[in-house]
C-alpha cells in the first residue's frame, strides 16, 4: 500500500473519531442547555426581577471573532494554510480574551457567580465552552489534519451560537 | 479501493524496545487492557473490603473492628463512626462502579479483546488508548487524595444527591475531589468509547461482517454508543456542581425566595439520565461475553444470534428513557411516572429474549462444565433472579414503598455485583491464557466458583428479604430502631455471608498470581473455539496477526458438521472447508 493511501486511511480513521467526540461533547452542551431550561422553567419570572441585561453586545461582538477564526480556517483549506492559519489562531485568543472581559463586566454589574441566576447560567456554559476553544487553539497550532481541525472549531462556533442565542437573546 | 482492502497490507508496526515504552507508557492496546485491569481488580478488593467494613457494623453496630480497626479508626478506637461509615459506602459505590467493574471490563478486556476478536493490530488510536488509561489513573489518584485532606473523604453517597453533596451539605475538598476525579474518570471512558466505536466501524477485518461479530464486540461496542452519549450528560452534571462548590453558584441548591436559586431535582435528572444507561454500560459487554462463551462451551452455535443482536440494540434504545424509574419519590408528576414505569416493563421484553436464547444455547448442547462455563451458568441464574426483582421496583406503587430500601441494594447487586462479577471472573478464565499465556487452576477455580456463587446469593437475597421488610439503605445503625431489632440475626447471617464472599476471592488472588509464573503453558487454543483471538499464539504478538485474517464465518461455528472431517466440532472464523449439503 502506498504512504498516500495509507495517510487516507488514517484520515478517514481520525474523522471518524473525531465525529464522535463531536457527538459526545455535542451531549455535554445539551445538558447543559437541559438544566438551564429547567432552571428557568421553574422560575416564576426570566429573568428573576431586579436582573441586569446580559451584554448582548460585548457577547455578539466575541461571536464575530469566533466566526471570523472559523472562516479563516476555511480559508487557510484552500490557499496559503500557514497565514489563514496564524489569524486564526489570531481571532481564536481574541475570542478567549474577549470572554474574559466580558466575565469581569458581569461580575462587575452582578451577574458574576454569585449573583443573579441568568448571570450563572452563562458563567457556567460560556466557561465550559471556553476550555473547548482553548483545547482547540491547541490543536490548531500543533495538528496536521488541518480539514478536521476547521470542523472542530465549526463545531464549537456552531456551539457558542446556540448559547449565545438561548442565554442572551432568548 | 474499499477500507477492507487496504486494511490486509497494512504494514506491521515495530515493536517498541526500552521499559517504559513496553509496559508502562505503551500504545500496545494488550498492554493497556492489563493495565486497565490491573487496576481495576486493585480497586475490586479495595471496594470489597469496604463493603466487609459495612457489613461489620450492620452484623454488630458500634463493636470496634477486629485487625484492622485501630489501624483504620484510630480516633474512634477502632469502632466505625457515623462519618466513616458514610464516608464507607460512598467510596464503596464510587470504587466499584467507576474505578473497578468499568476498568476491569471495558478498559481491560474491552482493550485486550476488541482488536482481537475483529482481526485489527491494534485500535485505530493508539495513543489516544493510552491517554484514556492514565487520565483515569489521574482520576484515581485524586480519588484516593480524598482520604487524606481535611473534612475526610466524600460522604454524599456514589450518587452524590445535591444538596447534599454542594458545599452546604458535605464541606472540605474531599467532595470536591470525588467531582473531579468522576469527570476524569468519564473523559477516560468518552476517549475509550471514541476508540473502540472507529476501531470497529474502520479496522473489523475483511469478511468480518455485522452479523459475523462475536457478541462480546457487539457487548462493547453497544456499550461504547452509550458511553459517549451519556457519560457527557454526567459530565454537565459534576461541572455545574463544581461551579456550585467552588464558586457559590445556585444551580442545585434552592433559593431562599421561590424562584430565586436552583433546583436540587434537576441534579438528579442529570445523574439518572446518564445514570440508568451507566447500568447498561456496565452489563452489555458482560452479555455479550456470556453469549459468546455459552455457545463455546455447550458446543453449540449461539441460539437466536440476530435475536440477540436485536435484543441489545433494543436495550440500547430503551436504556436512554426509563431513568425516571429512579425518582418515583421525587414528586415525578403522576403521568410521567407512568410513562417510566410502562417504559420501564418494555425493557423486560429485550432482555427476557437474551435470558430465552441463553437457555436456548444450553438446550441438548455437549456441555462442557469448566470454570468459565460454571461462572457463566451462575451469572443466567443470578441475572434472572436480579432481573425480575427489578419488575417490583419499575412498578410506582411498589416502588414508593420499596424505594431506599434494601430491596434496592439487593437488586442492582444481583446484577451490578453478582451477574457482573460472576462474568468478569468468566471472561478472567477464559481469557487468562490468551493474555498471559499460562492456565488458571481448574480445580482451584471451581472451588472459587462454589465459594463465591453460594454466598453471593446468600448475600444478596438476604438483602431483598431484609428490604422487603422495609430496612432503610444506608442505615448507620439498624438496632437503634425498635421495627429493625428482629432483622438483627438476618444481618448477621448475610454479614457472614459476605465474609465467606470476601475470604473466597483470596484463592482468586492466589490463583492468578501463582498461574503468572507456575501456571500449565496455554496452548494457542485451549478451549477449541473459533474466534480470531485464538488463531494466534498465546500471548499474541505485539502486531496480533502476521497477516490480517480474511474471515469466512461466524463465530460461533460449533458442532458443524463441515468440521467432522477434520476430527473436531468447530471450525475457525478464517476456516475454508467443503461444507456438506444441507
Amino acid at each position: 500500500m502506498t504512504t498516500d493511501a495509507l495517510g487516507a486511511r488514517r484520515e478517514a480513521d481520525a474523522a471518524v473519531g473525531l465525529l464522535v467526540f463531536l457527538g459526545a461533547t455535542a451531549m455535554l452542551f445539551a445538558a447543559l442547555l437541559l438544566a438551564y431550561a429547567v432552571l428557568r422553567a421553574q422560575a416564576p419570572h426570566w429573568p428573576p426581577a431586579g436582573t441586569p441585561p446580559l451584554p448582548r453586545g460585548l457577547a455578539g461582538a466575541n461571536t464575530l471573532l469566533l466566526a471570523g477564526a472559523s472562516a479563516a480556517l476555511w480559508r487557510a483549506r484552500r490557499a496559503s494554510p500557514r497565514g489563514w492559519r496564524a489569524a486564526a489562531g489570531v481571532l481564536a485568543a481574541g475570542f478567549l480574551i474577549g470572554q474574559v472581559v466580558l466575565w469581569r463586566h458581569l461580575a462587575a454589574v452582578g451577574l458574576g457567580a454569585r449573583g443573579q441566576l441568568p448571570g450563572q447560567v452563562f458563567l457556567a456554559l460560556s466557561a465550559l465552552h471556553a476550555l473547548h476553544v482553548a483545547a482547540g487553539l491547541l490543536v490548531l497550532l500543533v495538528s496536521r489534519r488541518l480539514r478536521l481541525v476547521s470542523l472542530y472549531w465549526d463545531f464549537v462556533l456552531a456551539v457558542w451560537v446556540v448559547l449565545y442565542v438561548a442565554v442572551c437573546w432568548l | 479501493m474499499t477500507a477492507a482492502t487496504t486494511l490486509a497490507d497494512e504494514p506491521i508496526p515495530p515493536a517498541p524496545t526500552g521499559f517504559l515504552r513496553r509496559h508502562v507508557f505503551s500504545t500496545d492496546h494488550k498492554v493497556i487492557g492489563r493495565q486497565f485491569l490491573f487496576l481495576g481488580l486493585t480497586f475490586l478488593a479495595v471496594g470489597g473490603i469496604m463493603a466487609m467494613l459495612i457489613r461489620w457494623q450492620l452484623a454488630r453496630p458500634g463493636a470496634p473492628v477486629p485487625l484492622v480497626g485501630k489501624l483504620f479508626f484510630a480516633s474512634a478506637g477502632g469502632v466505625i463512626s457515623p462519618p466513616a461509615y458514610t464516608a464507607l459506602f460512598t467510596m464503596h459505590g464510587t470504587i466499584m462502579i467507576f474505578f473497578a467493574v468499568t476498568p476491569i471490563v471495558i478498559g481491560g478486556f474491552g482493550n485486550f479483546l476488541l482488536p482481537l476478536l475483529i482481526g485489527a493490530r491494534d485500535m485505530a488510536f493508539p495513543r489516544l488508548n493510552m491517554a484514556s488509561f492514565w487520565t483515569l489513573a489521574v482520576a484515581t489518584g485524586l480519588l484516593c487524595a480524598s482520604f487524606f485532606v481535611p473534612l475526610g473523604p466524600p460522604q454524599a453517597g456514589w450518587t452524590a444527591y445535591a444538596t447534599l453533596s454542594t458545599a452546604l451539605g458535605t464541606p472540605g475538598a474531599g467532595q470536591t475531589l470525588w467531582v473531579i476525579a468522576i469527570y476524569l474518570n468519564g473523559a477516560s471512558s468518552v476517549m475509550g468509547a471514541v476508540n473502540y466505536i472507529t476501531t470497529v466501524l474502520r479496522l473489523r477485518a475483511p469478511g468480518m461482517s455485522w452479523l459475523r461479530l462475536p457478541l462480546t464486540v457487539w457487548g462493547l461496542f453497544l456499550t461504547s454508543i452509550l458511553n459517549a452519549l451519556f457519560v457527557p450528560v454526567l459530565g454537565a452534571a459534576m461541572v455545574l456542581l463544581l461551579f456550585d462548590r467552588l464558586f457559590g453558584t445556585q444551580f442545585f441548591v434552592a433559593g431562599t425566595t421561590p424562584g430565586a436559586g436552583g433546583d436540587p431535582i434537576l441534579y438528579q435528572h442529570l445523574f439518572w439520565l446518564f445514570g440508568h444507561p451507566e447500568v447498561y454500560i456496565l452489563i452489555l459487554p458482560a452479555w455479550g461475553i456470556i453469549g459468546d462463551l455459552l455457545s463455546f462451551f455447550a458446543r453449540k452455535p449461539a441460539f437466536g444470534y440476530r435475536v440477540t443482536v436485536g435484543a441489545l440494540i433494543g436495550v440500547v434504545v430503551l436504556s436512554s428513557v426509563v431513568y425516571g424509574h429512579h425518582m418515583f419519590t421525587t414528586g415525578l408528576s403522576p403521568l410521567l411516572g407512568e410513562s417510566f414505569m410502562v417504559l420501564t416493563m418494555i425493557i423486560s421484553v429485550p432482555t427476557s429474549l437474551l435470558v430465552l436464547n441463553w437457555l436456548g444455547t444450553l438446550w441438548r448442547g455437549a456441555i462442557r462444565f469448566n470454570t468459565p462455563m460454571l461462572f457463566c451458568l451462575g451469572m443466567v441464574f443470578t441475572f434472572g433472579v436480579g432481573g425480575l426483582t427489578g419488575l417490583y421496583l419499575a412498578d410506582v406503587v411498589a416502588d414508593i414503598y420499596l424505594h431506599d430500601t434494601y430491596f434496592v441494594v439487593g437488586h442492582f447487586h444481583l446484577i451490578m455485583a453478582a451477574a457482573l462479577l460472576l462474568s468478569l471472573f468468566a471472561a478472567t478464565y477464559f481469557w487468562y491464557p490468551k493474555m498471559f499465556g499460562r492456565m488458571l487452576n481448574e480445580r482451584l477455580g471451581k472451588l472459587h466458583f462454589w465459594l463465591t456463587f453460594v454466598p453471593l446469593n446468600l448475600v444478596f437475597i438476604g438483602q431483598l428479604i431484609i428490604g422487603a421488610q422495609g430496612m432503610q439503605r444506608r442505615l448507620y445503625d439498624p438496632s437503634v430502631y425498635e421495627a429493625w431489632r428482629p432483622l438483627a440475626g438476618l444481618n448477621r447471617g448475610i454479614s457472614h455471608a459476605a465474609y465467606l464472599l470476601g475470604a473466597a476471592q483470596l484463592l482468586f488472588v492466589w490463583n492468578f498470581f501463582m498461574s503468572l509464573w507456575r501456571g500449565r503453558p496455554a496452548p494457542p487454543n485451549p478451549w477449541e473455539v473459533g474466534t480470531l483471538e485464538w488463531s494466534v499464539p498465546s500471548p499474541p504478538p505485539h502486531h496480533n496477526f502476521d497477516t490480517i485474517p480474511v474471515v469466512v464465518r461466524g463465530p460461533h461455528e460449533m458442532a458443524n458438521p463441515a468440521a467432522k472431517p477434520l476430527g473436531r466440532d468447530w471450525l475457525s472464523q478464517t476456516e475454508l472447508v467443503e461444507e456438506p449439503p444441507r
